[in-house]
């Protein structure tokens, strides 16, 4: 089914691309999401079995395939619409849908690898399906957005290919060559420290650029800005989790050996500095993309921090990483309604979004309440399990920390959020309005409730899946 | 014999720190080719010889003859001027990769690992970081993609070095070499001549947090 | 005794060799071969003027210069036969003669209160500072290789077996061809046919120089180049005994003296900014000979 599904969607892919109508591109985008959702639900059914050698279907891949099936419908509705709305030429559109489904193919096919390269493969496939996804406008700012993200994304993972070459280094003291994930954790104890050190610094920063932490996380910020906004939605959620997934993989086989210590620093340390990084910016930040951006890199921040801890953050970091792909996902189709309206990016331009758009303005203000994790949303639950995990590995004072500058991106978030909806915006012209259907806000409605029902009240097999998926890490 | 082709590879990094001019940069990456066919000739004899072919193939015809034509042309096609305009004066540029080298020669000897030919780390690690200091001190674009070419070279060595128990690894370098080099170069930097007018990454300066 | 006779013999020759070269290679006949000796014969029977603004050193550096450098090539050995001077660290002393002489050299030319030889001076004083540690380097490396610090023991001991041992060798005479072209402020570091003072370094220093004093400075400068040409000679005719050495000595003599010819009308000066990054890059290449040098002695575990 694996191979199926991979090659039906690259046959989808090029149709899309070769077909220059519009009826027939909408059939097989329509053709695409049901094969999707066919493949979810097979991965269901064949829960932890392993397909074409490459491929287990393990608790981590199928939470977070059922996340991106959930996530692909609104994407593909909000990208028709986007389309629609804004006129585009057919060659734009096929270019964009056919980007669209390669990289949500390759999403799929990188969560559920368990052999290191062909995560590895299939990281590189997204970068040239995000890269033509991005350069969508095709003018001045896109090609620069384009650029940056290409250029740092390909020495990213070139990053990663190192760490992959040192990490069979380490392994040739095994005796054994076969870098599957299970393969490296049965042989955890006999492969050499000091690769495994270089191993997981290369890994770690390379897939830093798909995740979004310090070092690399600048590629993602200028991507998120200039690409359009459902795709952009996709960027900052699917596309993180697969970076989560490869440093995740990696961790659990380190934690394992004797640098579980050593590799718990560096995590903490990119995650103290990601989470600083993004308040920073977010203080004086008048792009509205560009603060949902950032606060996806403290998001996930957050998320690497719980890992890091240990305890109850190993599943706060995943119900967390999931909570937030619903929430961020929504805020960024919410925007392609605000843009439509106020035709600005900037802060300075947008207000008063109440007036023009009821439904939708109830839309941001409740993303914003999850985004910032007050209760009762569900990210609440899981910062507040990220903070325990702290509290009990005894850091506090990075705690404190972390709270402070919390308390700081509510403020700087809140600020822009209260000026978009409430102030009335500078040299606005009322009489070009136009109409938003409140229907079009349904989906991030249906989203943002997801993530408070699975916050708050998730479901018995949700949570099952997610302690699944941390019992390979030692307590 | 590797070893004395891997002298000459780290002696044609010392004289990238002080090139001047952009066709220089070309020449070097060309002969970094060659180098590489020769160790890649010598080193890899024991797989079979059918990745041994495809190997040495991409080698000579990608790294050494295909990639030097495409910057040629996009050079003359871009007209780009002939200075390779550095941040740091030239002789700051030597010094910072004598030291590189020598840096990474002192990490290398503290490794008490019998299985990987020292040599090997050496030229791989100061190569990639050699790439990445040009990538950061230059002000053209292009020479942004040569430095990542020239980081690609170190990733290869360093492939090499696994290559004889895991020719896939090998094989899977080379694959990021064509895809990536492929792309950035061909799509974009074309795209960039079109639109910006003289390509300094001064020009890319307009997605900024405002 | 045998080495020492040599050098001053190839020394009457060199420069003439060199100018014949370059002359043949842009298609002239060119002066005879002789010619600069009998340019310092003529400058040994003129008189010399002093400017009134010198002092006592102006008038002694030549002597010191030539003197240092006469005592230098009394170091080098020749083949199996020990060189008149002698003993372990013999190395150092002789860079450090050769430094002794550059010094005075230096402190003369600032002397004589002209702006022109001050720079020259001081550019001269920042090649030499980027040339020294290549020599050390060198030297040092091969004195690792082979566990003696005295010349001729590090001459006589060298077995350049491997492939890299013969790699090593051709590094360390492209290296000390061109330290000797430094040293002696030839192509393509400094243009000894350059009449705007501007641009030169040796030459603006001996502006002020006449006379015996002129013919002196000359001379030296024929003997230092037959000196390195000497030294990199050592490095092949290491253990060879007396009548082959002799004709492989010569033979390696004349071929430096072409090739810097050669050099010399092929290669434009560099400019002078890089010129400090062309010595420093002599200084790094010969690092890289220290750690070939480790390599092979297996200290690189």
């Amino acid at each position: 089914m694996t191979l199926f599904y991979l090659i039906t969607a690259l046959l989808l892919s090029v149709l899309i691309y070769l077909n220059r109508r519009q009826i027939l591109n909408y059939v097989l985008v329509t053709i695409y999401a049901v094969l999707q959702w066919g493949f979810t639900i097979y991965s269901c059914y064949h829960y932890k079995s392993t397909e074409l050698g490459y491929f287990t279907i393990d608790s981590l891949g199928l939470l977070l395939l059922i996340t991106l099936s959930i996530l692909s419908i609104p994407a593909f509705y909000h990208s028709y619409l986007y389309i629609k709305k804004h006129n585009e030429t057919n060659q734009s559109r096929s270019i964009y849908f056919a980007a669209l489904v390669m990289l949500l193919t390759s999403i799929s096919a990188a969560y559920l690898a368990n052999h290191i390269a062909v995560i590895w493969i299939f990281a590189e496939l997204t970068t040239l399906s995000a890269s033509a996804l991005i350069y969508h406008h095709r003018n001045k700012l896109a090609l620069e957005g384009t650029w940056k993200y290409v250029f740092i994304c390909a020495i990213s993972i070139t990053f990663v290919f190192i760490g992959i070459l040192f990490l069979s280094l380490s392994l040739q003291h095994a005796g054994s060559d076969d870098l599957s994930f299970s393969n490296l954790i049965a042989n955890a104890d006999s492969l050499n420290p000091f690769w495994l050190r270089l191993a997981f610094l290369f890994i770690f920063t390379g897939f830093t650029a798909k995740l979004g932490l310090v070092p690399m996380y600048t590629a993602g910020i200028d991507a998120k800005d200039t690409a359009p906004a459902p795709a952009a939605a996709m960027l900052s959620s699917v596309l993180m989790n697969m970076g989560f997934v490869g440093i995740f993989r990696f961790y659990s086989v380190v934690s394992q050996t004797s640098l579980h210590q050593w590799a718990n620093l560096i995590i903490l340390i990119a995650a103290m500095l990601s989470i600083f990084v993004a308040t920073v910016y977010m203080t004086k930040m008048m792009n509205i993309k560009r603060m949902f951006a950032y606060s996806s890199i403290e998001h996930m921040g957050l998320v690497m921090l719980g890992l890091a801890m240990g305890g109850i953050g190993y599943y706060a970091a995943i119900l967390h990483i999931i909570l937030h792909s619903f929430v961020k996902a929504s805020m960024f189709f919410q925007f392609t309604q605000l843009y439509r309206v106020f035709q600005s990016k900037s802060i300075y331009h947008v207000g008063n979004y109440f007036k023009y758009n009821p439904a939708g303005a109830i839309v941001i203000l409740i993303a914003f309440i999850s985004a910032t994790a007050m209760p009762p949303s569900g990210l609440f639950v899981s910062e507040f399990l990220i903070f325990r995990s702290m509290f009990e590995a005894r850091y506090i004072g990075l705690l404190l920390f972390v709270l402070l500058m919390l308390t700081i991106i509510i403020w700087a978030f809140g600020k822009s959020i209260f000026k978009i909806l409430f102030t009335p915006p500078v040299g606005f012209d009322e009489s070009r309005v136009p109409v938003i259907s409140p229907w079009e806000s349904l989906s991030q409605y249906i989203l943002l409730a997801m993530a408070f029902w699975l916050g708050l009240n998730p479901p018995q097999a949700f949570t099952e899946l997610i302690k699944d998926a941390i019992t390979i890490l030692p307590l | 014999m590797i070893n004395l082709l891997l002298i000459v590879f780290i002696i044609s990094l010392l004289y990238l720190s002080i090139a001047n001019r952009m066709v220089t940069y070309i020449r070097i990456l060309a002969f970094q080719g060659f180098i590489l066919f020769g160790v890649t000739f010598l080193q890899l004899q024991e797989i079979n010889t059918w990745n041994l072919a495809i190997i040495m193939l991409e080698t000579i015809v990608f790294k050494a003859i295909a990639v030097p034509f495409f910057l040629a042309y996009l050079l003359k096609r871009n007209h780009i001027t002939r200075e390779a305009e550095p941040f740091l004066p030239n002789f700051l540029s030597l010094v910072i990769v004598t030291l590189i080298i020598v840096i990474t020669i002192l990490l290398a000897n503290s490794i008490k690992d019998t299985h990987l030919d020292k040599i090997f780390f050496v030229v791989a690690l100061s190569t990639l970081f050699v790439g990445l200091y040009i990538i950061a001190t230059r002000r053209k674009i292009i020479t942004h993609v040569m430095g990542y070419l020239i980081i690609e070279n170190g990733v290869f060595v360093l492939s090499l070095a696994v290559g004889n128990e895991m020719p896939m690894l090998v094989n899977l370098g080379i694959m990021l070499d064509i895809f990536a080099s492929v792309l950035i170069l061909g799509v974009f930097l074309n795209k960039i001549g079109d639109v910006f007018k003289n390509v300094n990454v001064d020009q890319l300066d307009k997605l900024k947090d405002y | 005794m045998p080495g020492f006779i040599l050098i001053v013999f190839v020394s009457l020759f060199f420069t003439g060799i060199i100018i014949r070269t370059k002359s043949l290679a842009s298609g002239r006949k060119g002066p005879g071969i002789l010619q600069p000796l009998k340019d310092v014969f003529r400058l040994f029977r003129k008189g010399s003027v002093y400017s009134e603004t010198t002092s006592f050193i102006f008038r002694l550096a030549p002597t010191i210069y030539f003197s240092t450098v006469v005592m230098a090539s009394l170091l080098i050995p020749f083949g199996s036969s020990k060189a008149l001077i002698g003993f372990d660290g013999d190395f150092i002393f002789f860079a450090y003669l050769l430094g002794l002489g550059k010094f005075f050299n230096i402190i003369a030319a600032m002397d004589t209160g002209s702006s022109f030889e001050g720079m020259g001076a001081s550019r001269e004083a920042l090649f030499s500072m980027f040339a020294e540690p290549a020599f050390f380097i060198l030297m040092g490396s091969f004195a690792l290789l082979t566990g003696f610090t005295s010349f001729y023991d590090i001459f006589n001991s060298i077995h350049l077996g491997s492939y890299i041992g013969y790699a090593l060798g051709t590094m360390a005479a492209v290296v000390l061809v061109l330290l000797s072209m430094i040293e002696n402020s030839r192509m393509p570091i400094d243009d000894p046919k350059t009449h705007l003072e501007l641009t030169m370094v040796h030459e603006v220093m001996i502006l002020d120089n006449s006379g015996f004093d002129l013919g002196l400075i000359l001379y030296t400068g024929y003997l230092k180049f037959a000196m390195y040409g000497a030294i990199i000679a050592n490095f092949f005719i290491g253990g060879l005994e007396m009548k082959v050495a002799l004709p492989v000595f010569l033979l390696i003599q004349f071929a430096f003296a072409i090739v810097i010819g050669l050099i010399e009308s092929f290669m434009a000066r560099f400019r002078m900014s890089h010129n400090a990054q062309f010595i420093f890059a002599l200084s790094s290449v010969s690092f890289l000979i220290f750690f070939g040098v480790l390599l092979i002695m297996g200290k690189l575990n």
